[in-house]
């Protein structure tokens, strides 16, 4: 099967504009015969599920969560980009276009990359007219900041909530449609199988998580926006339910598993404590604009860090990237953490930990002044940790954020399913190896808002999701036994391990060996190692009570099984990509200088893996890469 | 490394909708002070899960106080006794060693509760579905600066957007009332430019809807800015009943 | 383009049976009882004032006739509404939670859960009560065909001053009226304040200021009524 990414053709900047062209119309009054079903209700999600019955469509929502406001999405704090160019510092789309590219290290596909860019701007004219509260100036217009290291100021954000208030406005044009009676809501549920029918995705099986019960829906498109796997690490910045099953179960059914080992690891979170650890929690990154990045300059230096003088610090992102200091790219920081933790310079009960130091920033702008830009992260930290940052430096440690892996996706997000579309971090599209702050609520927003109400009316206009499928079809009721069996192997195994327990060994596995520096023998050990957790736990597994009531242990263990499958593919990605390249890092592939070495040659492409009925043996698929707009250049932070 | 502490619990154990629920102890051993009170809970579940018996049911997601899935009443206060904080960031720390903690589900007819601790709060979905929105499509937006905004009207209203519809109001209200969830929405929306075109029929629809759903009438204790992660004022209540009086007289 | 919800504006029905109408129909009627309280405070200290101050105050009250009755009728449907609401509201609260909590505690502030808010449906009943005793007592109590009469220029008026001079010698109501109107103090003390926020009059600055004003008016208030019956009982000759 070669991988058709349906670009269209023309100069990058008009790619879009040619597609809108010639994209098929459904009939407005053809459109309420069209059921729609939307897994997952993010900004991804939301905004589709909203946009499309706002559109005439018939769109049925599903959610894992008691309510679709509570998406992970909503956790997002920074802010979201867009090449607005309001402070007239000389931004542009393509500066956007090509800032996310070479942030993505040359590895996403330009066209989509521009068009994400292209309609950033829309996305906040609509999530002004919502209501939402983005900063202002005190003249009464846009406020923007720099974010993550950007050369200008194109980030748009309300306080340190910015993906809350955006999921809100999702959230409520959502039900505004259920009140219409354009959208059916459908919480409390877990899609458990994808439905085939002659080829085309056209039904879902979910898992009413109160009852229990077994639910079939048939649509003419199934659109997945179901957020990101980095739960298969155990610890992650990422809410307790966020899962792969979905994305997982369409993977199993012919859809394509794109790029899985890109990974962000975020630089700021605080440190994990204990072995209690539940999950990581981020604080914003803005935090480096003003906080400084150091270790002892001894190794086991037990001191209090007051008690240690200047010259015995470490400040090494400013030593080793001087013209970027503090304020590299994610990537870069979090490496650069680990490295010098790995050295034993780490401080803390963990030495898993590095200082983020006001000390400067207060002497500069005074307490007050530091407590206007950060008050609220410094509330954060002191409520986790019980510490007092004005007083003492913050430790933070790097923790998995986001997963630019997902489901590979053409120009029109449509998988290697025809009807089965994917939005949002669930897709692998846009950022490449890796993702630049700011860009995934711009991304979530862009897929749901503005580019599938087109592609997926193109779809259906072309004869896609044709004929009405019953849900007492075969393939309803063999996705159905599918789900059924699957539940009930993990209630019959009574082992005498907790889901919890086999989560954490993943994860610790994932962290040491698919972490953020790979080489070749600890991935080919977490494949073995994985391969084996997976057999324990489908002999040992503990999953009491009973399938037709709540049962969130249950829930979890279908989800574990589905991340046991996965992180063995993530740590084969991994180990076939012979080069580093984003949050990739190869160790057998660096500079000199211990930087990121990028193959372009031989790895200018998507890795799309097929499933093959057996999760040890996947078949690679490559989408060349092929950049005409941009010229490939190595990133350089010096 | 934090000493370890010993905590007695008092967990409310409901095994359906409709089932008989009593409170069952529970006794948790090498606690430590830098966990969650909900990792605490995992603890306890652990144990259970264990010891092959069904663990205790609670809704909880980003574990960062912001999606609002949390929501139990830990020693009789919603979220706990700590300020502006839900339970999901609530440590041990705060207590000591050989307390005593009653946990139970928010309680109110318009959150039935659906197991343990897990009760069923979409009656705040259709509260926002009557009229919490502002009805633009997508895509015929105009330039988001074509609409300048004083920076003190976004300011107020974002005070008020910080919701995360937790239910804590509900289930500390002696009343049972919704009106701080709903009197934020509206508040929010009111001093925006935005929310001016529908701003009559949005509050008498929302506060309609509240009735709807068996919530009870605001005697204006104030126990819900007590207790709300966000600290919401009860600003919002009284802005609710100006809104309300504004649709039907204005 | 999605059709827009039709929605007219309510009826008044619909409206006064809102959370918000009910709200705001009790901060209207207990401010109208709020504001006559205070002037029969206002009277009740006249018995302190020199002569027959008292009952000329009363008299001249009386004569008023038919604006008398019309703010009597006033005060007795605002009482009827107000009551009937509090007990509705009441009512609404048990079923809005059936099962109570085992354990619950107040979060402190800046809630204004106190005694005084939680006891407002106890302490209106009793104020009711009491005002049914109140009225027999006094108002339709004994008047000038039973005695309690005094010429004041050559014109017979009511004693009032004597038969609460009378009254309040009994210690049983000497000091249940005090009782009552340290209840009365309670009920304000949260009414006051709940009545303008019920009318929306608050926001985030006054709320705090108005609350502190409602306690010393509520203090106040009390104190007022309560200086006459201990000052009767225990040094009136």
């Amino acid at each position: 099967m070669t991988l058709e990414a349906h670009v269209p053709s023309g100069p990058i900047a008009e790619k879009w504009q040619n597609y809108l062209d010639r994209a098929k119309l459904v009939n407005p009054a053809n459109k309420r015969k069209h059921d729609i079903l939307v897994v997952g209700t993010g900004l991804a999600g939301g905004s589709a599920a909203a946009t499309l019955a706002e559109l005439g469509y018939n769109v049925k929502v599903f959610c894992i969560q008691d309510s679709p406001r509570r998406a992970h999405s909503i956790a997002a704090q920074g802010g979201i980009n867009a090449a607005k160019n309001y402070p007239n510092d000389g931004d542009t789309v393509w500066r956007l276009f090509y800032d996310t590219i070479k942030g993505g290290d040359y590895r996403a596909r330009e066209a989509n990359v521009h068009r994400l860019a292209a309609v950033s701007n829309h996305i906040i004219d609509q999530c002004v007219a919502q209501g939402v509260p983005f900063a202002r100036e005190y003249g009464g217009l846009l406020d923007n900041r720099s974010f993550g290291g950007a050369q200008v100021s194109r980030t748009f954000y309300a306080r340190g909530q910015t993906g809350q208030q955006l999921l809100m406005g999702a959230y409520q044009a959502l039900e505004r449609q259920v009140r219409t009676g354009g959208v059916k809501m459908f919480p409390r549920r877990e899609m458990l199988e994808l439905v085939v029918v002659d080829g085309q995705a056209r039904g879902i099986v979910v898992r009413n998580l109160v009852t229990g019960e077994l639910e079939r829906h048939a649509g003419d498109a199934v659109l997945l926006c179901t957020g990101g796997y980095g739960n298969v690490y155990f610890l992650s910045t990422n809410a307790k339910n966020s899962n792969v099953t979905a994305a997982w179960r369409c993977h199993r059914k012919g859809a394509f598993f794109a790029n899985p080992c890109y990974t962000q690891i975020h630089p700021t979170c605080i440190p994990v404590s204990g072995q209690y650890q539940s999950k990581l929690t981020l604080m914003s990154e803005s935090l480096r604009n003003d906080g400084r990045v150091w270790v002892p300059r001894e190794a086991g230096d037990t001191r209090s860090p007051g008690n240690i003088p200047q010259d015995e610090r470490d400040y090494f992102l400013e030593r080793r990237y001087p013209g970027f200091g503090n304020l590299v790219p994610r990537d870069v920081a979090s490496r650069a953490a680990k490295v010098v933790c790995d050295d034993g310079f780490g401080v803390g009960s963990t030495k898993q930990a590095v200082y983020l130091d006001f000390e400067d920033a207060i002497g500069r702008l005074g307490e007050s002044g530091v407590r206007e830009r950060y008050g609220n992260l410094f509330e954060m930290y002191e409520r986790i940790t019980g510490e007092n940052p004005y007083r003492v430096p913050m430790r933070i440690y790097p923790a998995v954020h986001y997963t630019m892996g997902g489901l590979w996706v053409d120009y029109r997000l449509m998988s290697t399913i025809p009807g089965l579309f994917v939005l949002g971090e669930a897709n692998f599209s846009d950022h490449g190896a890796n993702r630049l702050g700011a860009s995934a609520l711009m991304q979530g927003l862009a897929d749901g808002y503005f580019v599938i109400s087109s592609t997926v009316g193109d779809y259906i206009a072309s004869g896609g999701g044709s004929g009405k499928v019953d849900i007492s079809e075969a393939a309803f009721d063999e996705a159905a036994k599918a789900a059924e069996n699957r539940i009930r192997q993990l209630l019959h195994v009574e082992g005498d391990k907790t889901v919890t327990e086999f989560h954490r060994e993943l994860g610790q596995i994932m962290w040491n060996d698919v972490g953020m520096s790979r080489n070749r023998k600890g991935l080919r050990h977490a494949i073995d190692a994985i391969a084996d957790l997976r057999a324990e736990y489908w002999k040992n597994v503990s999953v009491p009570g009973r399938k037709d009531t709540l049962n969130k242990n249950l829930e979890f263990a279908g989800r574990v099984a589905d991340f046991l499958e996965l992180g063995e593919l993530m740590a084969r990605d991994a180990l076939h990509r012979d080069e580093s390249c984003g949050a990739h890092f190869r160790e057998e592939y660096q500079t000199e200088e211990g930087e990121a070495l990028r193959r372009d040659e031989e790895y200018t492409y998507v890795a799309a893996w097929e499933f093959t009925g057996d999760a040890g043996s996947p078949t690679l698929h490559k989408e060349t890469l092929s950049f005409e707009a941009v010229d490939l250049s190595t990133r350089s932070y010096k | 490394m934090s000493q370890a502490m010993t905590i007695h619990l008092k967990v409310w154990r409901q095994s359906g909708p409709d089932a008989k629920g009593k409170l069952v102890d529970y006794r948790l051993e090498d606690l430590n002070e830098d966990m969650s009170f909900l990792e605490a809970l995992d603890v306890l579940n652990e144990e259970l899960i264990k010891k092959g018996e069904d663990p205790v049911e609670f809704d909880n997601d980003c574990r960062e106080g912001i999606c609002g899935s949390c929501g139990l009443m830990v020693g009789g206060i919603a979220h706990g006794p700590m300020k502006a904080t839900a339970v999901c960031q609530l440590h041990m720390r705060h207590y000591k060693d050989g307390d005593t903690i009653v946990v139970e589900p928010f309680r109110a007819t318009a959150f039935p509760i659906i197991k343990d601790l897990v009760v069923d709060r979409s009656a705040f979905d259709r509260i926002i579905a009557a009229g919490g929105y502002v009805s633009v499509d997508t895509g015929g937006a105009p330039d988001a600066n074509s609409l300048p905004i004083p920076k003190e009207h976004v300011d107020e209203a974002f005070d008020f957007a910080t919701c995360i519809g937790c239910g804590a109001c509900v289930a500390s209200c002696p009343n049972a009332s919704a009106s701080l969830f709903t009197g934020a929405k509206v508040t929010h929306l009111a001093h925006l430019p935005q929310g001016q075109v529908e701003r009559k029929e949005r509050v008498v629809r929302m506060v309609e809807q509240m009735k709807a759903e068996g919530f009870g009438d605001c005697s204006n204790h104030g126990e819900c800015e007590a207790v709300c992660p966000k600290q919401i004022s009860i600003a919002a209540i009284a802005k609710m009943r100006r809104e309300y009086l504004r649709a039907l007289f204005g | 383009m999605t059709p827009r919800i039709k929605h007219d504006k309510p009826g008044l029905r619909s409206a006064l049976s809102s959370s918000v109408g009910k709200k705001v129909l009790t901060g209207v009627t207990g401010f109208a009882w709020a504001g006559f309280v205070i002037l029969h405070m206002a009277g009740n200290l006249s018995y302190f004032g020199a002569g027959e101050a008292y009952n000329e105050y009363a008299h001249k009250l009386l004569s008023t006739g038919p604006l008398l009755y019309a703010v009597e009728i006033v005060l007795l449907i605002c009482l009827v509404i107000h009551a009937i609401l509090g007990v509705n509201i009441y009512l609404g609260k048990r079923r809005a939670r059936k099962q109570s909590y085992d354990t619950y505690r107040s979060a402190g502030r800046p809630g204004l859960q106190s005694p005084s808010s939680r006891t407002m449906i106890l302490t209106g009943v009793v104020l009711l009560v009491f005002l049914a005793i109140h009225l027999k007592s006094f108002k339709f109590g004994p008047g000038i065909a039973e005695g309690y009469s005094l010429l004041v220029d050559g014109e017979p008026i009511r004693d009032l001053k004597r038969l609460v001079t009378e009254k309040f010698r009994h210690p049983i109501y000497a000091f249940g009226y005090t009782g009552v109107m340290v209840l009365l103090g309670f009920h304000l003390r949260h009414g006051v304040w709940s009545a303008l926020q019920s009318l929306g009059a608050m926001n985030r600055r006054l709320t705090p200021l108005i609350y502190g004003i409602a306690a010393l008016l509520a203090v106040g208030i009390a104190a007022g009524f309560i200086v006459l019956p201990l000052y009767i009982y225990f040094f009136a000759p």
